[in-house]
Order: C-alpha cells, then structure tokens, then sequence
C-alpha cells in the first residue's frame, strides 16, 4: 500500500514536472532548430543544432525595428541603475526599521508595504502624461525610477529581516568605544549584510528585467528594453519561430541561471522575508 | 537613539532630547526611500484625483473642470462592469486553483521521494521567466494552425479538430488562466513545502498511534501549521493577480471582443489608445480604493498570520 501511494505520488510529481518544462524545454529547442523545419508539423525532432537564430536575434537580421542586442544592453542599463538606486535607498531605511525606534515608524513600515498593492496601470497614466508635458519620454529616467519603487519594498524587508539577526551587541560594543552611527553602519553592519545586499538586488534586478508595461508605454527606441522588443518577433511577417525563441532564450536565461544560484532565498524575497 | 535591549527595558533612561534624534535619524535614513515612493505612489494618486474631475486634452490647451461627470460616465457603462466582474473572476479562480494544485504538489514533495531535491529545484524555473516570454510561448504553442498543443492532442486522439484557443471566450479563459496557474503554482508550492517542512513530526506520530487517519492527522495537525504560509500565498498571489497586465496583454490582447479584459486593459485602452484622460482616472481611482479595501484585509490576515507587519 505504502509503495503504491509512492509510485502514484512520484507519478503526478513528474506530470506536473512536465508541464513545468514543457514550454521551457519547446523554446530551448526551438531556438536551436533551423529556421526552415521550426514550424514544421510533424515537429522535426533530428535535426542539426544551429546558432543562426542567435546571431540572427543579436545581429538584426530579423523583421524587427531594432537589433535586438541593442535591446539587451538597454535592459542591462536599466536593470543595474534601478537596482543601484533602489539599493542605496534601501538600505539606510532597511536599518531605520530594524534599529530605530520612534514615532510613526509603524505606521511608515506598513505603508510602505502596502504600496505593493499599487497597480502599475494606475501609476502608468500620470507618469505617461507627465513625462510627455516635460518631454521625457523615451529617457532612462522614466523608466529607472520606477523601476527602483517597484522592487523597494521587498528589498528593505529582506535587508531589514537581516539587520535584525545581526546581534545587537557587535553594534553596542563598537558605539562603547566611541565610534560614530555612520561609521557602524558601514564598516560594521554592511559588510555583515553582503550576502542579503547581493540577493535582495539580484531579486529587485529581476522584477526590472522582466518588467513590460513601464517599458511598453514610456519608451519608443532610444531605452527601449527587451521585454518590449521581444513581443515584436511576431508582426506583420507572421511570427519568426526562431528568431523569437532564440530572443526568448537570451532574455530569460541569465534571470533563470540567477533563480537556480538563489533558490530558497528567491522564495524568501517574494514572501518578503516571511518564508525562510 | 538605538533599540537595545537596555533601553527597550528601561523605557525612555535618555529623555526627549534621545528620542528627537533617533526620531531626526530614522526619517533621515528612511528619506530617500520614503521619496522615491511618494514619487510613484502618493504624486501620480493626487495627480490622478485632480485629473479625474478634468477633461483634459493631450493635444492642446482646453482642459476643463467637468465635476464628477468622469466617474458618472465610468460607472454608468456597463463595459466597465463587466471587465470588473472579469477582474474578479480571474484574481480568485487564478489564486484558488494555484492555492489547491499548490498544496497537494507540496504534500507529495514533502514526502522526500529521492528526487525531490531536483524537483524542487526545477520547480523554481517559471518564477524567473518574464510574464511576456511566457505569454508569448502559450500564444505560439496554441496556435490552431502550428500549435503543438492542437496538433499533439489531434494525433493522441483527444481531439478530432483543432481548437482556435484564442479565438473562442471560453478557452481564452482557460488559456489565461492556464498561463498564470502555470507560472505562479510553483512559487505557491514552495512557499508551502517551506511550511511543511517546520511541521513536527511528533505529534503526528502520536496521533497515528491512537488510530487516526491521513485525512484527520492532515486536518488537525499539518493544516494548523500551514495556515499562516497559506496565508502568505493567498495574500501575495492574490495582489499579484490583481496587477496583471503583460500575459494578458500578450496572450489575448482582452479578446476575443472584450471576453478576458481585465480592469488592468481596460484602464490601459481607455488612457493610451484613446487618450480619455479623465474617464481612465476616475476609473483608475475606483480601482484604487476598491484594491486599499481588499490591501486592508489581506495585511490583516498578514499580520494575524505571520511577523511580516511592523509592530
């Protein structure tokens, strides 16, 4: 009896495992599949693996209105400047939480939590308005500074989890002997704090990475990021197979090498720290 | 000025003065934050208010004071309701199927099968994909005419003809609902197997002892332990599901008609595609007051559930 539950649990494990991977695996596949034979029916399973998606995709020898690497640097640009500015930002008020005590401070915190609730299509429409009345539209600013709000709150509350499990003594002893708030802070709690610092950015990088309606509606060419870009492999021409999978390929897989590395802290920062 | 175990006991042993300064450091630390914040979330909602009482034209000067007319005309079309309703249908039939699928996947990854380390590794795979990517690849792969979904399930005979996925209302739904259950039932069942791993194993064999069955050891002592990581995920999945926007964009573009658009493209079409500024804030802060309605009651199970709030 004990084995049959096992083998039915196994079963409906691997099932559900590959549902998970079967779109995953199909663009993989795809993307390294010769254009003639991608759209094939009876899909071509033997065929010979070719890297001419991908320099098709990071090249422009594509239908799209711009080379798609170009796309990827725009998105490398503004994924490091959103995660930088919301870092230094977070930190300090990470601290504040975790250290400080005075009045409004509760009320503070879960404010700024409950701004996670905040629909980016209702922030969308002013910034849009705003940005085009200064003529910012298409800047790196219009999409970095939100970008840094989206991924802020979950960041200060993995640092400040973190701060609250560094002993408060380390801390204590070093302002016995006289050295300053600042100085604690960043030769004393920082460098203790690397290892949360590097997954609460890598996290927040990947909300920016990823992120499609910002980028949609405040960009034309000159920011313009990859999400955008991809969802125009397919067009006019129909959809190039291909080109589009191997895009798929480029933008994804660095967010997934850094989900696998993180594991159990990617469920940790979405949960915003409540899951260890 | 710093929380020590010392002062926290001895009440306030450093005056006013002390207070004021930790008070002066802790906004000054949290400032920068607290501005970057107040200019994405609280500057675009008053923005927004004094829109919403405004015909406002993009193109050139003739903005005007119109009252309330904006929230009259949005709640007085049916369209809107029915994209409302839309909304709701898709936030709660999302979250309860990824809560139950979530669940029982994690009860069986908990029974530390000797792969469950790769599968729980694996698991983790769609949390990382964009929403874009993902909807993009569903839209390819349901394709009737190139779809391996259509073509597979015609050869293993479960269907005679291909099915225009797209193309129906009903299996629009199930295509966005489909997306979005397989992109975010993973992240549901770690957070549970999370949970399940903190639950002790003693009184449950106590229990077996005594004769008690799987389903009542599972009612009366794995469920109570779990509650506050359900909590979790009900309450993240669900303001998440509240705020999609790029898979639907991208799947179904709303179609077909208007069958799956969600509040989220309806506000999107109303201000970017028709440029009816006013109609789409008035819309937008309805939407806002009824999304603080539901935030109040899930920070409130948050908070009964789990030491997330601040306290």
């Amino acid at each position: 009896m004990r084995s049959l539950y096992s083998g039915l649990a196994r079963l409906v494990l691997w099932v559900a495992l590959a549902i998970v991977m079967f779109p995953i695996l199909w663009v993989l596949l795809t993307s390294f599949k010769p254009s003639d034979i991608s759209q094939a029916l009876p899909p071509v399973w033997d065929f010979t693996p070719t890297l001419q998606n991908y320099t098709d995709v990071l090249t422009g020898n594509t239908y799209t209105s711009q080379v798609f690497g170009v796309l990827i640097v725009h998105s490398v640009i503004v994924t490091l400047a959103s995660t930088l500015i919301g870092l230094a930002a977070a930190v300090p008020a990470a601290y504040a939480l975790a250290r400080l005590r005075f009045r409004g401070k509760r009320l503070t915190a879960n404010w700024i939590l409950s701004t996670i609730m905040f629909p980016p299509v209702v922030s969308v429409i002013p910034v849009f308005i705003i940005a085009s009345r200064l003529g910012l539209t298409d800047t790196w600013p219009v999409l970095v500074i939100p970008y840094a709000a989206f991924g802020l709150p979950m960041m200060i509350w993995m640092l400040r989890s973190s701060i609250r499990q560094i002993p408060f003594e380390i801390e204590e002893a070093a302002m016995v002997d006289g050295v300053s708030q600042a100085k604690i802070l960043w030769h004393i709690v920082l460098p203790l704090l690397t290892p949360s610092i590097v997954s609460a950015s890598l996290l927040a990088g990947m909300l920016a990475w990823n992120e499609f309606l910002f980028a949609l509606t405040l960009t034309r060419s000159a920011v313009k990021t990859a999400p955008v870009g991809i969802s125009e492999f397919t067009n006019m021409y129909g959809t190039q197979w291909g080109t589009l999978t191997a895009a798929a390929t480029v933008t994804v897989a660095p967010i997934l090498l850094i989900t696998l590395m993180l594991r159990q802290r990617v469920v940790e920062g979405l949960t915003f720290g409540a899951v260890k | 000025m710093i929380e020590s175990p010392a002062t926290r006991e001895g009440g306030r042993p450093q005056g006013r003065l002390a207070l004021s300064r930790a008070a002066a450091m802790g906004w000054g630390l949290l400032s920068p934050a607290l501005l970057i914040l107040f200019v994405m979330a609280i500057a675009p909602t008053i923005y927004l208010v004094y829109v919403s009482f405004r015909h406002e034209n993009l193109l050139g000067p003739g903005s005007t004071f119109v009252g309330v007319q904006n929230f009259i005309r949005v709640l007085s079309d049916s369209d809107n309701w029915a994209d409302a309703l839309s909304t709701v249908e898709f936030v709660v039939l999302s979250v309860t199927i990824e809560i139950g699928l979530g669940l029982g996947l994690a009860l069986l990854l908990n029974r530390r099968l000797p792969e469950t380390n790769l599968l729980t590794a694996l698991f983790i795979l769609p949390l990382g994909i964009a929403p874009v990517v993902s909807a993009l690849v569903f839209r390819v792969l349901l394709d009737p005419a190139y779809g391996w979904v259509d073509y597979y399930l015609q050869t293993w005979g479960i269907i005679a003809d291909p099915i225009d996925w797209l193309g129906n209302p009903g299996t629009a739904w199930l295509a966005i609902v489909g997306l979005d259950v397989w992109q975010w039932t993973p992240f549901v069942t770690l957070i549970l197997l999370a949970g399940l791993s903190g639950v002790p194993s003693e009184p449950k064999e106590a229990a077996a002892l005594d004769g008690a069955g799987p389903l009542r050891l599972f009612w009366h002592i794995t469920l109570p332990f779990l509650r506050p990581f359900i909590a979790i995920a009900l309450a993240l999945r669900t303001i998440e599901a509240f705020k999609t926007f790029g898979s639907i964009f991208v799947l179904t573009t709303g179609g077909p008609g208007t069958s799956t658009e969600v509040i989220n493209l309806d506000l999107y079409r109303i201000a970017l595609q028709n440029f009816d500024i006013g109609a789409a804030a008035a819309l937008g802060i309805v939407f806002l007051l009824f999304l603080s309605v539901i935030m109040q009651q899930l920070l409130k199970v948050l908070g009964d559930n789990t030491d997330i709030l601040e306290d």
